[in-house]
C-alpha cells in the first residue's frame, strides 16, 4: 500500500513545490472513494526539479510497469527531459506530472489550489472545481463515476 | 472558487452520462465526510484502504 504520509513528508520536507490532484485531492475534499496512488503536479523550474529529484532519491523511484534493469535514474536531467512520470517508489506509487491533462501546469493550477494540513504538513491541493474539470478533461471512462461523485460533493458543499 | 464567467467553469456543462451516474452517488457518505477535516478524511480513506488490502490478503491461497 502506498505510504502517503512518507511521500508527502519527503516532498514537503525538501521544499518541493507541488499540487496534489487526483484521488488524494478528491479524498481531501470529501470523496468516499479510496485511492492507491499519489498524483501531483510539480513545478518545472530548475531549482524545484533539483529538489524533487533529491527528495525522491532515497525512495528509489522507478518507472511503474517497466521491466526491471532499465538504466533509469529519476534525476534532474531525466525530469528535465521528460514531463509526466508514473513511478513506483519504496513508499508506493507516485504519478508526477509536469502538466495534467486539460492544461494543468503548476503555474496554472496554483491560483486554483488551497493548502490543507495533512499529517501535520501544509499540503497544497487543487480546488474541487478544478479537480472536476481535470477529471472531465482526462476523459477516461473509469472517471465518470468519480466525476459524478465530485459534482454531487460540490452540490452538497454549496448547501452548507 | 472559479468565477461564474471563468471559461473553465463554463466548460462544466451538465453531461448526460455523468448525470446518470449521479443518481447512484451515496450522498450520506459525502455529508459525513464534509463534517471532517481534510486530515481526518485522508486518514479515514487510508484506514479503509488498509481494510480492503487485508480482505484481499485473506482471500489469497495459503
Amino acid at each position: 500500500m502506498t505510504d502517503f504520509e512518507s511521500l508527502l513528508r519527503a516532498l514537503v520536507g525538501a521544499g518541493v513545490e507541488f499540487i496534489v490532484i487526483g484521488g488524494m485531492a478528491a479524498t481531501a475534499h470529501g470523496s468516499a472513494h479510496v485511492t492507491v496512488d499519489l498524483d501531483v503536479v510539480y513545478r518545472r523550474t530548475p531549482d524545484n526539479i533539483a529538489r524533487f529529484a533529491a527528495a525522491m532519491a532515497p525512495m528509489q523511484p522507478y518507472l511503474r510497469g517497466a521491466p526491471p534493469g532499465l538504466p533509469f535514474r529519476f534525476d534532474a536531467d531525466t525530469i528535465k527531459r521528460g514531463l509526466n512520470f508514473t513511478l513506483v517508489t519504496a513508499a508506493g506509487d507516485l504519478d508526477a506530472m509536469g502538466e495534467a491533462t486539460g492544461g494543468g501546469t503548476y503555474e496554472m493550477l496554483w491560483p486554483r489550489s488551497e493548502v490543507r494540513q495533512i499529517f501535520g504538513l501544509p499540503v497544497r491541493f487543487v480546488d474541487l472545481e478544478t479537480l472536476i474539470y481535470l477529471k472531465r478533461a482526462a476523459g477516461r471512462p473509469k472517471d465518470l463515476e468519480r466525476v459524478a461523485e465530485l459534482e454531487a460533493l460540490h452540490a452538497e458543499r454549496a448547501k452548507e | 472558487m472559479i468565477a461564474a464567467a471563468d471559461p473553465l467553469w463554463l466548460s462544466l456543462e451538465p453531461d448526460p452520462v455523468i448525470e446518470a451516474y449521479k443518481k447512484d452517488v451515496d450522498r450520506t457518505l459525502l455529508r459525513e465526510n464534509l463534517k471532517l477535516t481534510a486530515d481526518e478524511r485522508v486518514r479515514k480513506m487510508i484506514a479503509a484502504l488498509r481494510l480492503v488490502e487485508e480482505i484481499q490478503r485473506s482471500r489469497e491461497p495459503r
